[in-house]
Protein backbone atom coordinates (compact mmCIF):
# COMPACT_ATOMS: atom_id res chain seq x y z
CA UNK A 1 0.00 0.00 0.00
CA UNK A 2 1.44 3.21 -0.89
CA UNK A 3 2.00 5.64 1.76
CA UNK A 4 -0.29 8.58 2.68
CA UNK A 5 1.42 11.83 1.57
CA UNK A 6 -0.26 15.20 3.15
CA UNK A 7 0.88 17.35 0.16
CA UNK A 8 -1.02 14.80 -2.19
CA UNK A 9 -4.54 16.12 -0.53
CA UNK A 10 -5.78 19.67 -1.32
CA UNK A 11 -6.63 19.96 2.58
CA UNK A 12 -3.90 20.25 4.42
CA UNK A 13 -3.11 21.13 8.04
CA UNK A 14 -0.98 24.17 8.72
CA UNK A 15 1.17 22.19 10.72
CA UNK A 16 1.37 19.33 7.83
CA UNK A 17 5.10 20.12 7.94
CA UNK A 18 6.06 19.22 11.25
CA UNK A 19 5.01 15.90 11.52
CA UNK A 20 7.96 14.13 9.86
CA UNK A 21 8.17 10.59 10.39
CA UNK A 22 4.46 10.35 11.28
CA UNK A 23 2.10 7.88 9.71
CA UNK A 24 -0.50 9.28 8.46
CA UNK A 25 -4.12 7.93 7.96
CA UNK A 26 -7.11 8.83 6.22
CA UNK A 27 -9.76 11.39 7.48
CA UNK A 28 -12.08 12.37 4.98
CA UNK A 29 -10.75 14.78 2.06
CA UNK A 30 -8.04 14.94 4.03
CA UNK A 31 -5.45 13.16 6.62
CA UNK A 32 -4.60 13.03 10.25
CA UNK A 33 -1.33 12.05 11.99
CA UNK A 34 -2.13 8.36 12.98
CA UNK A 35 0.98 7.53 15.28
CA UNK A 36 4.74 8.30 15.86
CA UNK A 37 6.91 5.08 15.22
CA UNK A 38 5.93 2.03 15.47
CA UNK A 39 5.08 1.94 19.37
CA UNK A 40 1.37 1.86 21.06
CA UNK A 41 1.21 5.33 22.29
CA UNK A 42 -1.35 5.00 24.90
CA UNK A 43 1.57 5.52 27.70
CA UNK A 44 2.28 8.77 25.84
CA UNK A 45 -1.11 10.07 26.18
CA UNK A 46 -1.85 9.23 29.22
CA UNK A 47 1.36 11.70 30.38
CA UNK A 48 1.63 14.33 27.93
CA UNK A 49 0.86 14.27 24.27
CA UNK A 50 -0.19 17.05 21.70
CA UNK A 51 -1.84 15.89 19.03
CA UNK A 52 -3.35 18.10 16.00
CA UNK A 53 -6.57 17.92 14.66
CA UNK A 54 -6.92 20.54 12.44
CA UNK A 55 -7.95 18.64 9.48
CA UNK A 56 -11.22 17.59 11.74
CA UNK A 57 -14.29 19.39 10.83
CA UNK A 58 -15.37 22.35 12.34
CA UNK A 59 -17.85 25.35 12.19
CA UNK A 60 -19.86 27.82 14.79
CA UNK A 61 -23.45 29.28 14.36
CA UNK A 62 -24.27 33.03 16.08
CA UNK A 63 -27.71 34.42 16.22
CA UNK A 64 -30.32 35.11 18.69
CA UNK A 65 -32.01 32.10 16.44
CA UNK A 66 -29.06 29.73 16.57
CA UNK A 67 -30.06 27.41 19.67
CA UNK A 68 -32.98 26.52 18.23
CA UNK A 69 -31.91 25.46 14.88
CA UNK A 70 -28.86 23.85 16.48
CA UNK A 71 -31.89 22.11 18.78
CA UNK A 72 -33.69 21.39 15.68
CA UNK A 73 -30.80 19.48 13.95
CA UNK A 74 -30.15 17.51 17.35
CA UNK A 75 -27.56 18.91 19.26
CA UNK A 76 -27.70 19.05 23.18
CA UNK A 77 -26.50 22.77 24.02
CA UNK A 78 -24.67 23.89 26.70
CA UNK A 79 -27.11 25.62 29.63
CA UNK A 80 -24.47 28.81 30.04
CA UNK A 81 -21.78 30.58 28.03
CA UNK A 82 -18.10 29.36 28.64
CA UNK A 83 -19.53 25.75 28.68
CA UNK A 84 -18.94 22.75 26.53
CA UNK A 85 -20.85 19.44 25.85
CA UNK A 86 -19.82 16.13 24.33
CA UNK A 87 -22.34 14.66 21.89
CA UNK A 88 -23.84 11.24 22.12
CA UNK A 89 -21.65 10.86 18.77
CA UNK A 90 -18.63 12.04 20.43
CA UNK A 91 -19.10 15.50 18.14
CA UNK A 92 -18.73 18.58 21.12
CA UNK A 93 -21.05 21.79 21.30
CA UNK A 94 -19.30 24.44 22.87
CA UNK A 95 -20.91 27.98 23.79
CA UNK A 96 -18.99 31.00 23.64
CA UNK A 97 -21.32 33.66 23.87
CA UNK A 98 -25.03 34.05 24.98
CA UNK A 99 -25.74 33.25 21.23
CA UNK A 100 -22.33 32.00 19.53
CA UNK A 101 -21.98 28.00 19.81
CA UNK A 102 -18.52 26.44 18.10
CA UNK A 103 -19.16 22.85 16.71
CA UNK A 104 -16.46 20.61 16.22
CA UNK A 105 -16.25 17.19 14.55
CA UNK A 106 -15.96 14.19 16.13
CA UNK A 107 -13.06 11.40 14.80
CA UNK A 108 -15.67 8.54 14.55
CA UNK A 109 -17.16 9.66 11.95
CA UNK A 110 -14.07 12.26 10.32
CA UNK A 111 -16.25 14.92 11.19
CA UNK A 112 -18.67 14.37 8.79
CA UNK A 113 -21.86 15.42 10.85
CA UNK A 114 -20.31 18.75 11.63
CA UNK A 115 -19.12 19.22 7.99
CA UNK A 116 -22.51 18.45 7.01
CA UNK A 117 -23.83 21.38 8.85
CA UNK A 118 -21.34 23.88 7.41
CA UNK A 119 -22.98 22.53 3.76
CA UNK A 120 -26.37 22.26 5.00
CA UNK A 121 -26.85 25.94 6.41
CA UNK A 122 -28.68 28.51 4.59
CA UNK A 123 -28.92 32.16 4.83
CA UNK A 124 -32.76 32.46 5.67
CA UNK A 125 -35.14 35.01 7.46
CA UNK A 126 -34.23 33.93 11.00
CA UNK A 127 -31.24 35.67 13.02
CA UNK A 128 -28.23 32.15 12.61
CA UNK A 129 -25.32 32.91 10.92
CA UNK A 130 -22.50 30.49 9.48
CA UNK A 131 -19.20 31.40 10.98
CA UNK A 132 -16.23 29.50 9.29
CA UNK A 133 -13.80 27.93 11.12
CA UNK A 134 -11.72 25.60 8.99
CA UNK A 135 -9.48 28.34 7.77
CA UNK A 136 -9.38 30.42 10.64
CA UNK A 137 -8.26 28.70 13.45
CA UNK A 138 -6.07 25.40 14.04
CA UNK A 139 -7.02 22.83 16.22
CA UNK A 140 -4.86 21.34 18.56
CA UNK A 141 -5.70 18.71 21.40
CA UNK A 142 -3.35 18.39 24.79
CA UNK A 143 -3.69 14.80 26.64
CA UNK A 144 -2.54 13.54 29.83
CA UNK A 145 -2.13 13.98 33.31
CA UNK A 146 -0.44 17.37 33.11
CA UNK A 147 -2.36 19.64 31.18
CA UNK A 148 -2.91 22.15 33.22
CA UNK A 149 1.19 22.18 34.71
CA UNK A 150 1.56 22.89 31.16
CA UNK A 151 -0.76 25.70 30.36
CA UNK A 152 0.10 27.37 33.71
CA UNK A 153 3.50 28.07 31.81
CA UNK A 154 1.98 29.96 29.19
CA UNK A 155 -1.56 31.21 30.24
CA UNK A 156 -2.43 33.62 32.91
CA UNK A 157 -5.87 31.38 33.96
CA UNK A 158 -6.18 28.85 36.40
CA UNK A 159 -6.97 25.65 34.49
CA UNK A 160 -6.39 23.13 37.33
CA UNK A 161 -9.33 20.68 37.78
CA UNK A 162 -11.33 22.51 40.74
CA UNK A 163 -11.24 25.82 39.34
CA UNK A 164 -11.65 24.50 35.67
CA UNK A 165 -13.89 21.14 35.71
CA UNK A 166 -14.81 19.07 32.20
CA UNK A 167 -17.45 21.10 30.19
CA UNK A 168 -15.46 24.14 30.97
CA UNK A 169 -14.34 26.91 28.73
CA UNK A 170 -11.80 29.48 28.56
CA UNK A 171 -11.31 32.50 25.68
CA UNK A 172 -7.70 33.65 26.71
CA UNK A 173 -4.62 34.03 25.98
CA UNK A 174 -1.96 31.87 25.53
CA UNK A 175 1.62 32.09 24.90
CA UNK A 176 0.61 35.68 24.00
CA UNK A 177 -2.43 34.53 21.08
CA UNK A 178 -5.95 34.44 21.40
CA UNK A 179 -7.28 30.71 22.09
CA UNK A 180 -10.34 28.76 22.98
CA UNK A 181 -9.58 26.53 25.51
CA UNK A 182 -12.02 23.44 26.09
CA UNK A 183 -11.28 20.89 28.75
CA UNK A 184 -13.70 17.83 27.38
CA UNK A 185 -11.90 14.23 27.59
CA UNK A 186 -11.64 12.14 24.73
CA UNK A 187 -13.44 8.91 26.69
CA UNK A 188 -11.32 8.27 29.96
CA UNK A 189 -8.71 10.88 28.46
CA UNK A 190 -7.94 14.29 30.20
CA UNK A 191 -8.26 16.64 27.25
CA UNK A 192 -7.81 19.83 26.33
CA UNK A 193 -8.92 21.16 23.11
CA UNK A 194 -7.30 24.29 21.80
CA UNK A 195 -8.15 26.67 18.93
CA UNK A 196 -6.58 29.04 17.84
CA UNK A 197 -5.34 31.05 14.97
CA UNK A 198 -4.67 29.01 12.09
CA UNK A 199 -1.82 31.27 10.94
CA UNK A 200 -0.17 31.55 14.32
CA UNK A 201 -0.39 27.58 14.30
CA UNK A 202 4.04 27.02 13.72
CA UNK A 203 4.73 29.08 16.51
CA UNK A 204 2.06 27.97 18.75
CA UNK A 205 2.89 24.10 18.43
CA UNK A 206 6.46 25.00 19.35
CA UNK A 207 5.57 27.38 22.14
CA UNK A 208 3.32 24.24 23.56
CA UNK A 209 5.94 21.78 22.85
CA UNK A 210 8.96 23.62 24.94
CA UNK A 211 6.20 24.27 27.93
CA UNK A 212 5.43 19.90 27.54
CA UNK A 213 9.51 19.43 27.68
CA UNK A 214 9.86 18.64 31.59
CA UNK A 215 6.91 16.69 31.66
CA UNK A 216 7.96 14.08 29.04
CA UNK A 217 5.23 15.67 26.15
CA UNK A 218 5.91 14.82 23.12
CA UNK A 219 3.94 14.99 19.38
CA UNK A 220 1.37 11.81 19.39
CA UNK A 221 -1.21 10.72 16.83
CA UNK A 222 -4.71 9.79 16.92
CA UNK A 223 -4.60 6.11 17.05
CA UNK A 224 -4.30 5.47 20.60
CA UNK A 225 -7.80 7.73 20.80
CA UNK A 226 -9.68 5.47 19.13
CA UNK B 1 -1.00 42.90 36.35
CA UNK B 2 -3.99 44.95 36.55
CA UNK B 3 -7.34 42.87 36.12
CA UNK B 4 -10.24 43.16 34.76
CA UNK B 5 -13.96 41.39 35.52
CA UNK B 6 -15.58 40.80 31.92
CA UNK B 7 -18.57 40.28 32.31
CA UNK B 8 -18.77 37.10 30.14
CA UNK B 9 -15.54 35.81 30.83
CA UNK B 10 -14.33 36.59 34.14
CA UNK B 11 -11.59 38.40 35.80
CA UNK B 12 -8.57 38.36 33.30
CA UNK B 13 -5.06 40.38 32.22
CA UNK B 14 -5.64 43.72 31.47
CA UNK B 15 -3.42 42.41 28.43
CA UNK B 16 -6.63 40.55 26.73
CA UNK B 17 -8.92 43.90 26.65
CA UNK B 18 -8.63 46.72 24.17
CA UNK B 19 -10.21 50.12 24.74
CA UNK B 20 -12.68 50.88 22.11
CA UNK B 21 -13.51 54.84 23.60
CA UNK B 22 -16.23 56.60 25.58
CA UNK B 23 -19.94 56.00 25.68
CA UNK B 24 -21.80 58.17 23.44
CA UNK B 25 -24.99 59.25 22.93
CA UNK B 26 -25.43 59.02 19.01
CA UNK B 27 -27.20 61.72 17.50
CA UNK B 28 -30.42 60.99 14.97
CA UNK B 29 -28.22 60.63 11.74
CA UNK B 30 -30.51 61.82 9.42
CA UNK B 31 -31.81 64.77 11.53
CA UNK B 32 -28.28 66.24 12.93
CA UNK B 33 -26.13 68.94 11.58
CA UNK B 34 -22.50 67.67 10.88
CA UNK B 35 -21.14 69.97 13.08
CA UNK B 36 -23.35 67.25 15.59
CA UNK B 37 -21.98 64.30 13.36
CA UNK B 38 -18.38 65.49 13.51
CA UNK B 39 -18.68 65.69 16.92
CA UNK B 40 -20.00 62.18 17.54
CA UNK B 41 -17.66 60.70 15.53
CA UNK B 42 -14.46 62.88 16.48
CA UNK B 43 -14.57 64.40 19.91
CA UNK B 44 -13.74 63.34 23.35
CA UNK B 45 -15.26 64.77 26.53
CA UNK B 46 -11.61 63.48 28.10
CA UNK B 47 -13.30 63.77 31.28
CA UNK B 48 -11.65 63.56 34.58
CA UNK B 49 -13.64 61.15 37.13
CA UNK B 50 -15.63 58.44 36.44
CA UNK B 51 -16.38 57.99 33.12
CA UNK B 52 -18.41 54.55 30.79
CA UNK B 53 -16.15 52.76 27.91
CA UNK B 54 -16.66 50.78 25.64
CA UNK B 55 -13.78 47.78 26.27
CA UNK B 56 -13.47 44.60 24.09
CA UNK B 57 -11.94 41.60 25.28
CA UNK B 58 -9.83 40.15 22.04
CA UNK B 59 -10.21 36.28 22.39
CA UNK B 60 -13.28 36.34 22.91
CA UNK B 61 -14.19 39.71 20.33
CA UNK B 62 -16.61 40.53 23.07
CA UNK B 63 -17.59 44.12 23.64
CA UNK B 64 -18.82 45.18 26.92
CA UNK B 65 -19.60 48.11 28.96
CA UNK B 66 -17.30 49.60 31.85
CA UNK B 67 -17.22 52.02 34.21
CA UNK B 68 -13.81 53.63 35.02
CA UNK B 69 -12.20 56.33 37.02
CA UNK B 70 -9.92 58.43 34.87
CA UNK B 71 -7.84 59.77 37.75
CA UNK B 72 -7.48 56.37 39.79
CA UNK B 73 -8.09 53.78 36.76
CA UNK B 74 -10.01 52.24 39.52
CA UNK B 75 -12.74 49.76 37.23
CA UNK B 76 -15.81 50.59 39.71
CA UNK B 77 -18.42 48.29 36.90
CA UNK B 78 -18.01 46.24 33.94
CA UNK B 79 -21.52 45.30 32.41
CA UNK B 80 -23.17 43.44 29.28
CA UNK B 81 -24.08 46.14 26.74
CA UNK B 82 -27.54 44.44 26.34
CA UNK B 83 -28.40 46.74 29.81
CA UNK B 84 -28.34 49.71 27.74
CA UNK B 85 -28.87 48.49 24.41
CA UNK B 86 -32.26 46.45 24.42
CA UNK B 87 -33.82 47.38 20.95
CA UNK B 88 -32.91 47.00 17.57
CA UNK B 89 -31.60 50.49 16.07
CA UNK B 90 -32.16 50.42 11.92
CA UNK B 91 -30.33 52.66 10.11
CA UNK B 92 -32.60 54.41 6.70
CA UNK B 93 -29.90 55.07 4.08
CA UNK B 94 -31.15 58.56 2.39
CA UNK B 95 -33.34 58.18 -0.57
CA UNK B 96 -31.17 60.73 -3.03
CA UNK B 97 -27.29 61.75 -2.72
CA UNK B 98 -29.06 65.30 -2.44
CA UNK B 99 -30.60 64.80 0.66
CA UNK B 100 -27.34 63.16 2.07
CA UNK B 101 -24.49 65.47 1.29
CA UNK B 102 -27.37 68.43 3.28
Amino acid sequence: MATLQARDFRERSPLSHRHAGATLGGLGNAVIVARYGADDQRAQLQRCALLDLSNLARVGFRGAHSADYLRQRGYQLPQAPNQALTQTDGSRVARLSQNEYLLLGSLHDAGGRIAEEERAWQFGATANYLLPRQDSHAWLLLTGAHCAEVMAKLCGVDLRAQAFPPGAVAQTSAARINVILINLAEGELPCLQILCDRASANYFWDALLDAMAEFGGKPAGVDGLL
Amino acid sequence: MKIMPCPLNGPRNISEFSYGGELKQMPAPTLCSDAEWAAYVFNSDNRAGVVTEWWLHNASSYWFLAERHTVTDEIIRTFDPKELFNQRVDFAAPATLEEASV
